[in-house]
């Protein structure tokens, strides 16, 4: 039904990006399209395939010119054709050229100086250039760009010449020289007015931008509806509109799960008594146990061992409300140390003796000031260049691959003993914003098959990570250019590097790919979407997010075959334990060294694998219609051939199709 | 049989560390001519372990526990078992019959010459002719009007560890290959290793000239010259020398070292900087622990594989190759390979030419013709460097383990490009070591000549080849254009990995491994039972109605999969056609009534079992089963708390 691009849209989508994919140089496997029987849909999964995982292809071609790809712009997604010539850029819906800029220099550290021209819009940056035979073109969305800093020295440059660099939150910096004169505007100025528009008082691009998607993003998540699918409410748990004015809690979502059996007014003590008033909520149930993951943030114990009756109280009746155990599982993603000194500042953790039957597990993650630094050391090793002898110790000294270890680590606890010690688990960190979230959605990722789906991933991240509150603003820092606010950390890229390094370990198990990932982190940057543009959903609905701008998942929904994972197999009702052993944690290259051009694009196993589901489906297509057929002819001979057990699963591979 | 003091041991626990299993099961253990086996005393599975002799590689024994004696063997394919023995003296007995066993002094104690596969006399002769080194030439062209065959070594009076047939530049007369041959290390003169039809290039192999400080010798400069006129594209060629400058230097203290630009006429030296066989021993050795270590943080395991060096080594052998491969494809300049003896390293440097170069080597003939010639018949020190028998520990390296594992960094990289899959490089590697079959015996093809090892003994090539169903790989397509023409591969150091399928055996049962390519033959066979009914169902049509069939016919990617055997042990990945077919709730009753058929494949082994297998149908499932690392809500049971999930990994 959402099939509606069918082989004359690819043809368009590729329009553009042909020329690449084409040239000689370019498409190794161009050859082979002709005795395939689908041959246009082969020819758009190389593409898919190529801009998956791509990067680069051959020598010639310039690591940057590829990017375009890897964003895929939506524009050039669904039905807008946009034709590009040589010197013309492609605009989206909404997107006006600020300032064009000739004889600019970009000084590729792959490939030293190009000559070309710069166009900057309120979006998008992009360089063209005609100086070689393919023609070479950077095209960066000003969402990705952190930092703007002049460079000083410029070797063999005249006078009046100026060099710029771009520091990217994608793993990479751009640097471009350029001439100054006096009639014209300042690229900086007009640069930094765009790319960080909050610090200017403009608007975000994402305002501006005015696609329309066939289908609607903003109606993925209806938590009500994610809550019926869960079995909620029940005779324990209840569907409470208590924060429907954000009063009792101005970061949590307007409906929240609560025991039944507590009053309003204990539930608002008891809210007092947690950090930023985020007080325990059920983010999931356990199908069969009803055990569930409940989070909140830290209790305001402080240093003189403060209780909370209410809380205490709230507690034991989550506890209650799953039969299976008398236990409850407190996981306080912090180290035990760390806590400790949050008694001072108030903070602290629940005491073991104040809550009986509890059990308190500290999971040694470190706090986002140490995963920001972690990145940017990994940065330093990626791009633009690595250390050919000292590989595997410069990862290590990142210690970036230790903490997705631990956080792994950490989900698979508690999906464990939520799983086999059908025992009730609670969860928090300092604020419950950012730790919890990675915890809570990789758990239930490990323990419910439902948000392995292309669907379920969305509803899953609106939930525990939109309406829950990370605040995406402030740890991206979207349109603001105090680059070195230590509010930001790149935990959203954390939590997507441990469900990637799931994947790798269960090709099968989920429905998207890994484009899908990547995508989800480039427009994570771009500000072209309104998904992950707040802190809270109280701020989403202040700004009328959802009414002024367009959902990521509306453009992912349009053209969901590129985005899913050919190996789909729907496990349902599994549950997925990775394995956190070092051994078997990798560093996702295809994403931190995509710039690099050594980077070559893997090879279509997906694609061969995509060519035979197709085919798989057309036969069994004429399969079925041969075996309606041939009984309704002749009725002697239908029982010798009985449907055979592979075809009767073969239906259920085919919906991956 | 006089070596064996106790042939019987009762009441042994033995712990099979390799599998990732943390229970100890008991039983008998045996000690037979060949094998040792043991037999669980369980009587639902009477799971029985064998182990060849000659794939032990150590036996240690710690010290005396109160439980009883232990003993550690160590076996070349990096498997390691526990073994407890209660008495004392039996443990004494069992490791000093196990001691002399696994090293055996002379060839005639060797396992290929007591091995019988139920093959007679015509199926043995043909068993050696399987791969015709001939036809691999006559196949890149050679004999033509630049290179012919030379009857100089026919008796191995030239050089007594080459082939006796060669072929050598066309201008080159026996005068001045034998003149060659005596300023050459061993006498290993410069032939024809692999001719490049589209360039006219070649790859030339040869040992370390014995120029000393300043030595020359005029027939191997004409010789050398006569190399570079047999390419009429190129008017000079390069001299690879495999090894680091330094140690080139050094030999040249020694009355060795390479060749002098200024005495050679439109030579190119390149040094290459493989390390030498103790750096690799040494090497390996570390990436084994690494592979052996028990929940490694992560600074460990990364510092471990770094220091190691190992993935360091496979690079510089792999950049080896990827520089002949430019010389002969791109520039067409023709190439000479040495190292010091020209047999490890310069084998190593050819062989990963060849794969790049010519698509034909990344098929299951092609691979195995490329280690019957750049290995075998060129003099690869196998008994030497394999320790077939006892002999000197510093002749041991696992020169070709490395080759394997370039092949397989190379199919990681392509996956597409190669015929076979890691399972074959697995099944070489260890047949490297068995002595199981005659082919990989010896040290040179005259060694092998004067056993008479084709009379005595089988060769392995046939019964991989009959076994290919199980090695191949499903993503190979000999049309695809990547399958097609020169590899170039990626070599910065994130390319290469620790191969977990080889060093890894420890947790390779345990993860919740799931193998896109298996899933991928399991489809492709679904295909084609699909196709089959479809043809059936036709035809009957067809003859029910007498009217033409109509629907058109489609065109199915041929590569026919028969059904996958079920394997020994762990190591492999697992067939995906049960867990990942059949619906969850299922599983549990799949898995009951699987073992009865497994049983039946496995409790009749064509041949005495061959090399350490395990024979157990539960270990089958384990292995052929996502549940591993799948738990399933509606049977909770089964696997909830398998020690395999790691819940609490430290």
């Amino acid at each position: 039904m959402e099939k509606q691009s069918g082989p004359a849209g690819t043809t368009d989508r590729a329009g553009p990006n042909r020329k690449l994919w084409g040239s000689p140089t370019c498409s190794p496997s161009a050859g082979d399209t002709p005795d395939s029987p689908t041959g246009s849909q082969v020819e758009w999964c190389k593409q898919l395939i190529a801009a998956t995982i791509s990067c680069q292809i051959s020598r010639s071609v310039q690591p940057d010119v590829v990017n375009r790809d890897i964003k895929n712009h939506p524009s050039l997604g669904c039905r807008v054709q946009v034709k590009m010539l040589h010197n013309q850029v492609p605009l989206l819906p909404g997107e006006t050229i600020q300032i064009i800029v000739k004889d600019v220099m970009y000084i590729c550290p792959f490939s030293g100086l190009v000559n070309g021209t710069l166009t900057i819009t309120d979006y998008k940056l992009y360089f063209t250039s005609v100086e070689k035979e393919c023609p070479f073109i950077v095209d960066v969305n000003l969402g990705v760009i952190s930092r703007l800093e002049a460079i000083s020295s410029l070797p063999n440059q005249g006078e009046n010449t100026k060099g710029l660099e771009l520091i990217c939150k994608d793993m990479r910096n751009l640097r471009f020289a350029y001439r100054t004169e006096e009639t014209q505007p300042d690229v900086v100025e007009v640069l930094a007015k765009h790319t960080f528009p909050l610090s200017h008082n403009q608007p975000l691009f994402a305002i501006l931008y005015k696609e329309q998607f066939p289908v609607d993003g903003w109606k993925v998540y209806d938590p009500a509806a994610e809550y019926r699918r869960q079995g909620l409410p029940n005779e324990s748990w209840a569907i409470s509109k208590m924060n429907s004015t954000y009063e009792l809690c101005d970061t949590y979502p307007s409906i929240l799960v609560i025991p039944t059996n507590i009053t309003e007014d204990d539930i608002k003590r008891g809210a007092l008594f947690r950090a930023k008033h985020r007080l325990p909520v059920l983010s999931w149930i356990h199908p069969e146990s009803q055990a569930t993951i409940v989070r909140c943030s830290q209790p305001l114990v402080g240093p003189s061992d403060r209780r909370c009756k209410e809380d205490e109280h709230l507690l034991q009746i989550i506890m209650d409300a799953n039969a299976q155990s008398h236990k409850l599982t407190i996981f306080d993603a912090r180290q035990i140390s760390v806590a400790v000194t949050n008694k001072a500042k108030d903070g602290g953790y629940e005491s073991e003796s104040f809550y009986p039957n509890v059990e308190l597990i500290f999971l040694d993650i470190p706090n986002i000031h140490v995963i920001r630094e972690s990145l940017r050391k990994m940065k330093d090793v990626v791009y633009p260049t690595i250390d050919e002898s000292h590989w595997h110790s410069a990862i290590d000294q990142t210690h970036w691959l230790e903490y997705i270890r631990l956080l792994l680590a950490g989900a698979t606890k508690m999906a464990y003993k939520l799983e086999s010690g059908k025992t009730s688990v609670v969860v928090h960190c300092s604020d419950g914003w950012d730790r919890t979230a990675q915890l809570t959605s990789l758990s239930m990722l490990m323990l419910d098959s439902y948000y392995r789906t292309l669907r379920g991933f969305q509803v899953l991240v609106e939930k525990e990570w939109i309406s829950f509150g990370h605040r995406f603003s402030a740890r991206v820092g979207h349109g603001d250019e105090n680059h070195a606010n230590s509010e930001r950390s790149p935990l959203f890229l954390q939590f997507i590097d441990c469900v990637w390094q799931m994947t790798r370990q269960f090709p099968a198990a989920f429905e998207f790919n890994e484009l899908f990932l990547i995508t989800m982190l480039d427009h994570l940057y771009s500000c072209l979407f309104g998904t992950f543009l707040c802190n809270s959903e109280q701020e989403q609905a202040a700004k009328e997010t959802q009414a002024k701008t367009v959902s990521l998942w509306s453009y992912i929904n349009s053209q969901p075959e590129d985005f899913t994972n050919p190996f789909y197999v729907n496990y349902e009702n599994h549950v997925l334990y990775p394995l956190v052993s070092s051994r078997h944690l990798e560093l996702w290259s295809s994403y931190y060294a995509r710039w690099s051009p050594c980077m070559r694009p893997q090879v279509p196993v997906h694609q061969t694998l995509k060519d035979l589901l197709i085919l798989r489906a057309e036969l069994q297509k004429k399969v079925e219609e041969l075996r309606r057929e041939s009984p309704s002819q002749s009725l002697f001979f239908s029982s010798e051939h009985s449907p055979a057990p592979p075809h009767a699963t073969g239906t259920s591979l085919h919906t991956a199709v | 049989m006089e070596h064996i003091r106790t042939p019987k041991v009762e009441k042994v626990r033995l712990l099979d560390r390799s599998t990732g299993q943390r229970k100890v099961s008991i039983g008998t253990l045996y000690l037979s001519a060949t094998h040792t086996i043991f037999v669980e005393n369980n009587p639902e599975t009477r799971r029985e372990t064998w182990v060849l002799h000659s794939m032990v590689s150590s036996v240690e024994r710690p010290p005396s526990t109160p439980a009883g004696s232990q003993l550690i063997l160590r076996c070349k394919d990096f498997r390691v078992f526990q073994i407890l023995i209660p008495q004392e003296r039996d443990c004494v007995d069992v490791h000093a019959s196990l001691g002399r066993l696994s090293r055996p002094e002379k060839y005639s104690e060797l396992y290929c010459l007591s091995f019988n596969p139920n093959a007679n006399k015509e199926e043995r002769q043909e068993s050696w002719s399987f791969i015709d080194l001939m036809a691999d030439y006559k196949r890149m062209g050679v004999p033509n009007n630049l290179w012919v065959s030379t009857a100089a070594n026919s008796e191995y009076r030239v050089c007594d560890t080459y082939p006796s047939e060669l072929f050598v530049p066309r201008s080159a007369t026996p005068a001045t290959i034998v003149g060659s041959s005596r300023f050459r290390s061993r006498g290993r003169f410069p032939a024809l290793s692999y001719f490049h039809q589209d360039t006219l290039a070649a790859v030339c192999r040869c040992s370390q000239p014995l120029s000393g400080f300043s030595g020359r010798c005029q027939e191997d400069e004409v010789m050398l010259q006569a190399v570079m006129k047999s390419n009429p594209g190129s008017d000079f060629i390069y001299v690879v020398d495999t090894r680091p400058k330094l140690n080139a230097m050094a030999n040249r203290a020694a009355g060795k070292g390479y060749e002098n630009e200024d005495h050679y006429t439109n030579i190119k030296l390149q040094f290459i900087g493989i390390e030498n066989i103790h750096v690799m021993r040494s090497s390996q050795q570390k990436i084994i622990d690494v592979g052996e270590m028990r929940s490694p943080s992560m600074t460990d395991f990364l510092w471990g594989l770094e220091n190691s060096g190992w993935l360091k080594h496979i690079k510089a052998i792999l950049d080896a190759g990827v520089f002949i491969t430019r010389a002969v494809a791109d520039e067409g300049v023709s190439v000479l390979v040495h190292c010091s003896d020209g047999w490890d390293r310069t084998a190593q440097a050819c062989s990963v030419a060849s794969i790049l170069l010519d698509p034909f080597y990344r098929t299951f003939k092609g691979f195995m013709a490329l280690i019957e010639r750049d290995w075998v018949s060129f003099g690869h020190k196998f008994s030497h460097r394999y320790a077939h028998l006892d002999g000197d520990p510093k002749e041991v390296s696992p020169v070709i383990d490395q080759l394997l594992e370039c092949v397989w960094q190379l199919s990681e990289q392509f996956p597409c490009a190669f015929e076979f899959n890691e399972r074959f490089l697995i099944a070489i590697h260890t047949h490297v070591y068995s002595c199981q079959y005659g082919t990989f015996l010896g040290n040179c093809q005259k060694e092998r000549r004067d056993m008479r090892l084709r009379e005595r003994s089988h060769s392995v090539w046939p019964q991989l080849w009959k076994d290919r169903a199980e090695f191949t790989n499903p993503l190979y397509k000999a049309e695809l254009s990547q399958s097609q023409g020169v590899l170039r591969p990626n070599t910065t150091p994130y390319c290469f990995k620790m191969w977990k399928g080889l060093y890894n055996h420890l947790e390779k049962s345990t993860p919740p491994r799931q193998s896109p390519a298996d899933f991928l033959s399991a489809v492709r066979e679904e295909s084609q039972q699909l196709e089959e009914e479809l043809t059936n169902h036709q035809e009957r049509i067809a003859a029910l109605t007498g009217r033409p069939i109509t629907s058109e016919k489609i065109e199915v990617p041929r590569r026919r999969t028969r059904h996958l055997r079920y394997r020994h042990s762990g190591p492999d990945p697992p067939t995906f056609a049960d867990p990942i077919t059949s619906p969850a709730h299922e599983n549990t009753r799949t898995l009951s009534s699987d073992p009865a058929n497994q049983k039946a494949q496995t409790q009749d082994p064509p041949h005495p079992p061959p090399l350490g297998l395990q024979l157990a149908p539960e270990d089958l499932y384990l292995c052929s089963d996502l549940e591993s690392g799948v738990a399933d809500l509606s049977s909770r049971s089964s696997s909830a708390g398998d020690d395999g999930k790691d819940p609490d990994p430290e």
